[in-house]
C-alpha cells in the first residue's frame, strides 16, 4: 500500500507549500488517525476493527487504548482532521478568486474539492461515504461540516439580487445536490474521475440561487476551460 | 422490473403552455411484498424503531417488544435483523411511493401532481416521524443493498420530476443532471430535519420544495408564483 500516509500529506498542503511531503517524525497518535482513515476507506467503516488500525499504524493496542475510548472516537478525531483539510482547501480556492463573479468563485471552490478528493481516494471515501454509515454521532459531525461552506453559497443571495426571495433552505438544497453527486461517484469507485462531474456541480450549487440560465452559462465555462 | 415501465411514461405533450397530465409515479414495486399481517406488523416496528432508536441500537428483541409478537413470529418471517430492515425499507418505499402517487393521481398537470404528491410526502412525515426516519435516515447504516434499494427510489423520483422537460420550452430544457440536484437536494433538507429532530412541520416546506423543482424548467418567476401559490 502507499506509504505516503494521508496525514503527513495534510500536514504539508495546510502548513508549507513548498516542502515536499516530509515524513516527519510523527507521533503515535496521528500514525493511529492516519491508520483509521486508510483502513476505514479500504474496508468500510464498519468492517474496521480497532486491531487493524492498531497493526497499520504500528503502534500498540494500548496506545489506541490510552488515546481513543473507541474506534469510533479515533473515526471522529480522524474525521475532523480530514475535513480541516477540505475546508482550508476550498476556503483558499474561493478566496483566490475573490475577484472574479461569485459564480466563478464557486467554480474555483468546487475545482479545488474535486481536484483534492479526486487525488485522495482515502480521504474521499473516508470524508464523503464511510462516515455515513459510521453511526449517529459522525453524520451528526458530517451534516455540521457541510455547513462549513454555508457562507460561500449564501454570498449568492447578494449577488442574485433577490436575496430575500430565495427559499431558507437555499443553501442545504445547493451543498445537498452537490454532496449527492458526489457521493454516488465515490462509492462507485470513479472517486478519481471527480473532475469529469465538476460542470455538474457547478450547476446544482449556482441554479437554486441564480436559475437555470446563470447556472448553465457557469457550467459552459467550466467545461470549455477543462 | 421497473426499467421499462419508467421508460414508459412518455405521453405526447400539448399545445405550449399547457401542462399535459401525467399518469402517476413511474412505477412502485408489487404490493404483494407485504402480505401477512404479523409480517407487517414486524416490517413497522422494525422501522419504528430504527427511527426511534436509530439502526445499530435496535435488535430483532426491540422490534419484538414494539410489536408484542414472539420470536417465532419473527424468524419464520426474517433470517436476522438486517434482512428484515431490508424488507421494512422495500415497504416503507412502496408506502411512500403509493401515497404520492395516490395524491398525485387526483391532479391533471405535472405541477398539481407534485404538488399533490410532495405535500402528501410530507404531511406522513409530520404524521409518522419515526417512521420516516426509519426510512430515510436509518438506510445509512444498513449496508450496500439498502443503499441501492434508495439509489433506486430516488431515480424514481426523479424520473418522476423530469416529465417537466415536455413541458419547457425547448430553449431553455435545463441540463441532464438537474432532476438528480433538485431530488437530492430536497432529501437532504428532509434528511437533515429527520436527523435533528426537527420533526414538526415539514408540511410548511412545500412552497419551497416547489420552487426549487420548477425553478431550473421554468425559471426565477414561474418558480416564485408557484411557490406563493403553494403558501396559500
Amino acid at each position: 500500500m502507499d506509504s505516503r500516509g494521508v496525514l503527513p500529506y495534510i500536514g504539508w498542503a495546510m502548513e508549507s507549500p513548498q516542502l515536499p511531503r516530509a515524513y516527519a517524525v510523527r507521533s503515535e497518535r496521528e500514525r493511529l488517525l492516519e491508520a483509521m482513515v486508510k483502513t476505514a476507506a479500504a474496508k468500510g467503516y464498519e468492517a474496521t476493527t480497532v486491531a487493524d488500525v492498531v497493526e497499520f499504524a504500528g503502534v500498540s493496542p494500548e496506545a489506541f487504548d490510552e488515546m481513543f475510548e473507541s474506534k469510533e472516537a479515533c473515526f471522529l478525531e480522524a474525521y475532523d482532521a480530514v475535513f480541516d483539510v477540505l475546508v482550508a482547501h476550498v476556503t483558499a480556492a474561493f478566496e483566490a478568486a475573490a475577484g472574479e463573479p461569485w459564480p466563478e468563485q464557486i467554480a474555483a471552490g468546487l475545482g479545488a474539492l474535486v481536484g483534492l478528493l479526486a487525488m485522495e481516494a482515502d480521504i474521499a471515501r473516508m470524508a464523503m461515504v464511510e462516515v455515513t454509515a459510521a453511526g449517529d454521532d459522525a453524520r451528526e459531525r458530517y451534516r455540521a461540516m457541510l455547513t462549513r461552506f454555508t457562507p460561500f453559497l449564501e454570498q449568492g443571495r447578494t449577488y442574485s439580487g433577490q436575496g430575500g426571495e430565495l427559499p431558507a433552505d437555499t443553501a442545504r438544497f445547493a451543498i445537498g445536490g452537490a454532496t449527492s453527486m458526489i457521493f454516488d461517484e465515490v462509492r462507485a469507485g470513479r472517486g478519481p474521475e471527480l473532475k469529469r462531474i465538476l460542470p455538474d456541480l457547478v450547476f446544482a450549487v449556482l441554479m437554486p440561487y441564480l436559475g437555470p440560465e446563470a447556472a448553465e452559462d457557469e457550467m459552459r465555462r467550466v467545461t470549455r476551460e477543462g | 422490473m421497473g426499467k421499462q415501465a419508467a421508460t414508459n411514461v412518455q405521453a405526447g405533450a400539448e399545445g405550449t403552455g399547457s401542462i399535459r397530465a401525467v399518469e402517476a409515479l413511474p412505477h412502485s414495486p408489487p404490493l404483494e411484498l407485504v402480505n401477512s399481517p404479523k409480517r407487517e406488523k414486524i416490517l413497522e416496528g422494525m422501522l419504528e424503531a430504527v427511527g426511534a432508536e436509530g439502526y445499530d441500537s435496535t435488535s430483532v428483541r426491540t422490534v419484538l417488544d414494539r410489536t408484542g409478537l414472539y420470536r417465532q413470529a419473527f424468524y419464520d418471517n426474517f433470517a436476522d435483523k438486517d434482512g428484515c430492515y431490508l424488507a421494512a425499507l422495500e415497504m416503507g418505499i412502496v408506502r411512500f411511493e403509493a401515497l404520492v402517487a395516490r395524491a398525485a393521481a387526483s391532479q391533471e398537470t405535472w405541477r398539481g401532481k407534485l404538488r399533490a404528491g410532495l405535500g402528501a410526502l410530507l404531511d406522513e412525515l409530520d404524521a409518522e416521524p419515526d417512521f420516516g426516519r426509519g426510512v430515510i435516515v436509518g438506510v445509512h447504516a444498513a449496508g450496500p443493498e439498502a443503499l441501492a434499494r434508495r439509489a433506486e427510489a430516488l431515480k424514481r423520483a426523479a424520473d418522476f420530476i423530469d416529465l417537466a422537460r415536455d413541458d419547457a420550452e425547448e430553449s431553455e430544457e435545463p441540463p441532464q443532471i438537474a432532476p438528480e440536484g433538485i431530488v437530492a437536494g430536497i432529501h437532504a433538507i428532509v434528511h437533515s430535519r429527520l436527523s435533528t429532530g426537527a420533526t414538526d412541520g415539514f408540511r410548511a416546506l412545500l412552497p419551497e420544495f416547489m420552487y426549487f423543482a420548477v425553478l431550473p424548467y421554468f425559471g426565477a418567476d414561474a418558480a416564485s408564483a408557484e411557490m406563493q401559490a403553494a403558501r396559500a
